[in-house]
């Protein structure tokens, strides 16, 4: 554990992992004796790909994935980690304690891949959106990648953000 | 010269066949004079630097930095985390 300069009493997580991601252990570790509240989220593998719930952007992408395997940049990973949990503390005061961990590897499906915890005191603080702008931050500018194999073949997932200069 | 290391991840890592390269550069080269560079020796990137993301030292960098004595320069496509 890593504790921000600005916030020294406020716990605050980062993570490039191989290991399980251990959500009870983790929201331990952010928990203080004036929290009240944490928003957890999580993405794991998809096994199946279906119409159902897709956007119009991949309406009809419907397929199997028999693992995802991710890579990092572990060093740069974890500063722009940091750096993630250093813009949420700036947009919303009152979180108390920040966790974001990502699984890499060979990763099969339903396994959960990466984590993003915020705590606070009650939950009318911002943290629900707190820990959807850590997840959408880590998707733009943490630098990991994740190749998807399925039955029909393997293929990089890539985004699409560009990064500006200072992020 | 400036010697730096260059990281490769991704696709961009399959295209080349390794994870990093050691190369000694002319002083005040630029990342468009890398790329420009690296596109002439390892044509089988070229396609792949067109929408290159590159870092020095590990923070975001842009085509008019001038590369810093050994950096460490990485190259990768947009990220897919999550």
């Amino acid at each position: 554990m890593t504790f921000n300069m600005q916030h020294p009493n406020l716990p605050t997580i980062f993570s490039i992992t191989e290991d399980e991601i251990d959500l009870n252990d983790l929201l331990a570790q952010i928990t203080l004796a004036s929290t009240g509240a944490a928003a957890i989220f999580t993405g794991m593998v998809r096994g199946e790909t279906s119409r159902r719930g897709s956007t119009q952007a991949n309406a009809g992408d419907e397929h199997q994935t028999e693992f995802l395997e991710y890579e990092a940049y572990i060093p740069m990973a974890e500063e722009k980690m940091k750096q993630v949990a250093d813009e949420i503390r700036a947009r919303w005061d009152a979180i108390e304690g920040i966790a974001i961990v990502q699984r890499i590897g060979k990763l099969y499906p339903k396994t959960p891949t990466v984590l993003i915890a915020c705590t606070a005191a009650h939950r009318d603080t911002g943290v629900f959106e707190a820990a959807r702008y850590g997840i959408d931050r880590l998707k733009e500018i943490v630098p990991i990648w994740k190749k998807e194999v399925s039955p029909s073949g393997e293929f990089w997932v890539e985004g699409e953000y560009v990064p500006k200069a200072g992020e | 010269m400036n010697h730096v290391k260059l990281l490769f991840f991704a696709t961009i890592r399959e295209r080349m066949g390794t994870k990093s390269l050691d190369l000694e550069l002319p002083a005040d080269l630029t990342i468009h004079g890398l790329k420009d560079r690296l596109s002439a020796d390892y044509p089988k990137v070229k396609e792949s630097l067109k929408s290159v993301l590159i870092t020095i030292n590990r923070e975001y960098a842009f085509d008019e930095a001038i590369i810093p004595l050994n950096a460490e320069i990485g190259l990768f496509p947009p990220v897919s985390g999550g």
